[in-house]
């Protein structure tokens, strides 16, 4: 399992393996269920996702530096375990060109924002799962980047370790998010029966 | 250069100047603004979900019971 390669392996005690873990590692578990079922969209495998990346947490506990960034040490041991044993190997090829998103995005024209009719008195109006069902209806690895950004507060860098992508990747790919997910909210709108802006 | 504000990226200056310079000129990125910050207070509050107790307290049984090994 690919975790810090770079980093020695710790020695530590049982105690000092129980510290750390009841210490660093359970703070973030509720952080880490939703996480957990934002990528599953179901709850027992969830769950089941939850557990196994924690009692992996453990036993490669000698992997983890002690008072470093245990919340995206977690993060990236969780993504992969999602990835490994609980994504659909989809047969049909994926519906997003990464690659053609990229470099669209990394252009100098594109900072300007490409807003979809969207207002703020609509969205506060949503009192309901609109957010919920916009954000769940995303391709997976764009409602991953709305996550680890806007929900945890990771950084860029953190987001680009825990994801094992580049920073600009990080950028491009949280940049269309959250296009997509504004006309989500905005089609919601429309049908709440809001004027467009 | 709104992405990496809101994103907490941006420099100390770049934030003053476009929280408030930029926005007071700029239409489009008030409203743009606005917008963003709504939407991620909107996730804040509605897409958060606490993991179960029973499976907290499950996690951290086998762990001190070092069945996790």
């Amino acid at each position: 399992m690919e975790l810090e390669e770079n980093s020695p392996k710790q020695n530590y005690t049982e105690a000092e393996k129980q510290t750390i873990f009841h210490g660093e590692f359970m703070p973030h578990i509720n952080s880490m269920y939703n996480f957990a079922y934002r990528l599953t969209l179901d709850a027992d495998d969830a769950k089941d996702l939850l557990q196994d990346t924690y009692l992996k947490a453990y036993r490669f506990i000698e992997s983890f530096q002690k008072g470093t960034n245990a919340k995206a040490w977690l993060f990236r041991i969780l993504k992969n375990s999602f990835i490994n044993d609980y994504r659909k190997k989809s047969k049909e090829p994926s519906k997003v060109d990464y690659q053609e998103v990229e470099s669209y995005y990394n252009s100098e024209e594109v900072d300007r924002q490409i807003t979809p009719d969207l207002r703020v008195e609509a969205l506060k109006d949503m009192i309901g799962d609109e957010i919920s069902n916009a954000l769940n209806a995303l391709d997976v690895d764009f409602r991953t980047v709305i996550i680890l950004c806007d929900l945890e507060g990771f950084k860029y860098e953190e987001m680009a370790k825990i994801l094992d992508i580049p920073i600009g990747t990080v950028r491009s790919r949280l940049h269309r998010a959250r296009n997509l997910l504004k006309e989500k909210l905005s089609e919601y709108a429309k049908q709440m029966g809001y004027k467009t802006a | 250069m709104l992405q990496i504000i809101l994103d907490g990226e941006a420099t100390s200056e770049q934030k003053e100047h476009f929280l408030k310079n930029h926005l007071e000129e700029c239409m489009p990125c008030y409203k743009n603004y606005h917008l963003e910050v709504a939407i991620r207070q909107l996730l804040k509050t509605k897409c958060c979900k606490d993991a179960p107790q029973e499976l907290v307290d499950d996690i951290k049984t086998k762990v001190i019971n070092n069945l996790a090994s």
